[in-house]
C-alpha cells in the first residue's frame, strides 16, 4: 500500500471527475488488488463525485455527464460492495423518500436527484412515479425518514404537490418531516405557495439539502 | 394585413402591421372547450372544432392542430410507449411517455445499415407488439388525411396552420426515446461513431417523409423539434459533434425546397444560439419556451431570423393577467422592436392556464402590438 495506494486513490478520483469510464474501473482494480480499504475507495470515489457536482454546478458539466457520472458510480459501487459487506462499514448517511407526484409519469429528473443521493452516501425509499399522498404518508410512518423529496415536471402537478403535503399534515407527520421540491417547472415561489420547506434548482441542490437536514 | 401576410412578414424580418399572435395549442383546446382530454385525443373531429374555438375566441394569427395530441402522430413518430388519457391515465391527463429501452446497442446497426423502416420495425414491435409495418403504415394514411384536412380547415377559418410536418428532431433526440435517455447519455460517451453513422442515416431517411407530407398538405413550414439535444442536456460540443450535421442538412433541403423551418427549441439554449446563426437569413423560425433567454436570443439571432415565444407556462397558469400584460408587453417592445417576433407562449399552453391569462396575450397585442 503507502505511496502506490495514495497514488491510486488519487487518480481513482481524477479518472472519475473527469469521467475516464475505462481509467476509472482500472485503477479501482488495482485499489482492489492492492487491498485498499473500501471506505478509502468510497471516500475517494465521492470526492471526484463532489468535483463533478462542483463542474455541473459551474456550467462546465451538462446533464448528461452527470448522469454517465451517476453509472460509473454504481458500477464502481457494485465492485466493491462485496468488499464493503464484509467490512461491516455499509452505514448510510440517512434515508430520505423520493417519488414524482401524482399525475406525473416523469422520472429523469427523479432518477438523477436519487442516483446523485446515492452517491453522497444516502439511503434513498423511491416510490417511482403518479405517487398519491397516501403513499408518502405509509412509507414516512414505516421508515421515520425525516425527508421527502417532491418532484414533478407539470404545472398540472402543483395541485399534487400540495395534496401530498395536506396528506402529511393531516396524518399529523408534517412537524416530523421536511419537504422538498424539484423539477424545471417548480420555483422558489410554489414552494412558498404550497408550503414545502425547501426548493432545489437542480440535483446537485437537493444533495446539499439532504447534507444539510441529516448533519 | 391578413394573418398569412402578417407571418410571411415577420419571417422575412420584415415590419408587419402589428405583431402576429400564435400561442401553442394542444391540451388547452380541451380544457377551453370544455372537453376531456380523452375526448380531445380520441375524437379528430372533436379536436379541431376545440382548436378553431380557441384560436378563433383568441384572434390568433396561427395555430397548431394539436399536432402533439394526436395519439396516431405520436404512435407513429415517438419510439417510446404512449400513455393516454382515459386509457392508461386519468381522462384529463395529458398524454405522457414512458421510456424504456426499448431498443438495444445492436439496434444502431440496423438503422446504420438497412434504414430506417426496418430500424422502426425492429423498435415499434417490441413497444407495441400488435403494431407491423403493414398496420403501421395504414395508420400513417389515415393520419395524414386527417391532419391535411384539419389543415384546410384551419385555413378555411382565416388562421395560419403551424406546420405541415413534424420532425420529432435531431437522431440524437429521436434515439434517446427508443434507447431511453439514461442509455442515450451513456452511448454519447461509449459510442459516438455508432451514433454519427446512424445519425446519416437516420436524417437521410426521414427528411422525404417530411418533404412529401409538406408538398401534399401545402403548409411550408416544417417543425424541428429540439430538447434533449440542448445545452441543458449535453456540452455544445457535443451537440456540433452529433446533432449539428442533422440540422444543417435538414435546414438547408427544407430551404432549398422553399419551405420555412421552425426549430422548436425547448429547455435552455442559450449556450447554442451561436450554432443557430449560420441558416440563411429571414428563412427560419426560432420558437422557444421561456427557459432560454429570450432577450439574448434576440441580440444572437435577430437579424438572422424571427423569434416567436415564450409567456411561460407558469405565468399563464399560476400569475395573475396583470403579470401576462406586463411580461407580453415587455415581450413586444423589446423583443418586438423593428419587427422578427411572433408573440406566443412558451412551449404548449399548459392544461391548467387561465382563460382571462391567454386572453392578455390578445389584449397585450392590442394595445402594444401595432407598429404604426
Amino acid at each position: 500500500m503507502g505511496l502506490d495506494n495514495d497514488k491510486n486513490l488519487r487518480g481513482l478520483a481524477k479518472a472519475f471527475a473527469d469521467l475516464k469510464e475505462e481509467e476509472t474501473y482500472e485503477i479501482l482494480e488495482r485499489c482492489v488488488a492492492g487491498n485498499t480499504p473500501s471506505l478509502q475507495i468510497i471516500h475517494h470515489l465521492s470526492a471526484g463525485m463532489d468535483e463533478v457536482g462542483r463542474l455541473y454546478k459551474e456550467g462546465d458539466y451538462y446533464l448528461s455527464e452527470l448522469v454517465f457520472s451517476g453509472e460509473i458510480f454504481k458500477n464502481a459501487v457494485a465492485r466493491i460492495k462485496p468488499l464493503i459487506e464484509a467490512a461491516g462499514c455499509s452505514k448510510s448517511s440517512g434515508t430520505l423518500i423520493m417519488g414524482t407526484v401524482a399525475g406525473d409519469i416523469h422520472d429523469l429528473g427523479k432518477n438523477i436527484v436519487i442516483t446523485l443521493l446515492t452517491c453522497a452516501g444516502f439511503e434513498v425509499i423511491d416510490l417511482g412515479v403518479d405517487v398519491p399522498g397516501e403513499m408518502f404518508v405509509e412509507t414516512v410512518k414505516a421508515s421515520g425518514a425525516p425527508l421527502v423529496g417532491l418532484s414533478t415536471l407539470l404545472t398540472t402537478s402543483f395541485s399534487s404537490m400540495q395534496d401530498i403535503i395536506n396528506a402529511l399534515t393531516k396524518a399529523g407527520l408534517r412537524g416530523k418531516v421536511k419537504i422538498m421540491i424539484g423539477g424545471s417547472s417548480t420555483s422558489e415561489r410554489l414552494k412558498e405557495q404550497i408550503g414545502a420547506d425547501y426548493y432545489g434548482r437542480d440535483a446537485t441542490d437537493a444533495v446539499t439539502i439532504a447534507k444539510q437536514i441529516f448533519r | 394585413m391578413n394573418s398569412h401576410e402578417r407571418i410571411d412578414a415577420a419571417v422575412a424580418l420584415e415590419i408587419p402591421d402589428r405583431v402576429p399572435l400564435a400561442p401553442l395549442l394542444d391540451h388547452w383546446a380541451a380544457t377551453y372547450c370544455g372537453i376531456t382530454n380523452a375526448v380531445l385525443m380520441s375524437d379528430g373531429e372533436k379536436r379541431i372544432q376545440a382548436v378553431i374555438k380557441t384560436a378563433t375566441d383568441f384572434h390568433w394569427d396561427m395555430t397548431y392542430v394539436a399536432d402533439t395530441a394526436i395519439p396516431g402522430l405520436l404512435k407513429l413518430g415517438v419510439p417510446a410507449k404512449l400513455k393516454l388519457p382515459g386509457e392508461d391515465l386519468p381522462e384529463n391527463s395529458t398524454h405522457q411517455f414512458e421510456e424504456k429501452a426499448y431498443m438495444n446497442v445492436e439496434d444502431y446497426d440496423v438503422l446504420i445499415s438497412e434504414g430506417l423502416i426496418p430500424f422502426l420495425a425492429t423498435v415499434m414491435s417490441r413497444i407495441y407488439p400488435d403494431m407491423t409495418i403493414e398496420s403501421a403504415l395504414i395508420d400513417l394514411a389515415a393520419v395524414s388525411a386527417e391532419i391535411t384536412s384539419h389543415l384546410n380547415r384551419v385555413k378555411e377559418a382565416g388562421m395560419v396552420p403551424a406546420t405541415g410536418f413534424m420532425l420529432l428532431g435531431t437522431a440524437l433526440e429521436f434515439l434517446s426515446y427508443a434507447r431511453g435517455i439514461t442509455n442515450a447519455f451513456m452511448d454519447i460517451r461509449r459510442y459516438p461513431e455508432k451514433i454519427r453513422a446512424a445519425a446519416k442515416r437516420y436524417r437521410e431517411d426521414i427528411l422525404p417523409l417530411a418533404l412529401d407530407a409538406v408538398r401534399q398538405n401545402g403548409v411550408k413550414r416544417i417543425f424541428i423539434g429540439l430538447s434533449r439535444s440542448s445545452p441543458t442536456f449535453i456540452p455544445p460540443k457535443v451537440f456540433a459533434d452529433l446533432c449539428l450535421p442533422d440540422l444543417e442538412f435538414f435546414t438547408h433541403r427544407i430551404i432549398e425546397e422553399g419551405i420555412t423551418p421552425l426549430f422548436h427549441c425547448d429547455t435552455d439554449w442559450t449556450k447554442c444560439l451561436h450554432f443557430f446563426a449560420r441558416f440563411p437569413r429571414a428563412r427560419c423560425i426560432m420558437e422557444l419556451d421561456s427557459f432560454t433567454d429570450i432577450f439574448n436570443a434576440k441580440k444572437v439571432l435577430g437579424d438572422t431570423m424571427v423569434i416567436k415565444g415564450d409567456v411561460p407556462s407558469t405565468l399563464t397558469a399560476g400569475d395573475s393577467k396583470q403579470e401576462v400584460l406586463d411580461y407580453c408587453k415587455r415581450l413586444i417592445k423589446e423583443i418586438g422592436k423593428g419587427g422578427g417576433f411572433i408573440l406566443s407562449t412558451g412551449c404548449s399552453i399548459p392544461n391548467n392556464a387561465k382563460p382571462e391569462n391567454i386572453s392578455a396575450m390578445t389584449e397585450a397585442i392590442e394595445e402594444w402590438g401595432y407598429y404604426s
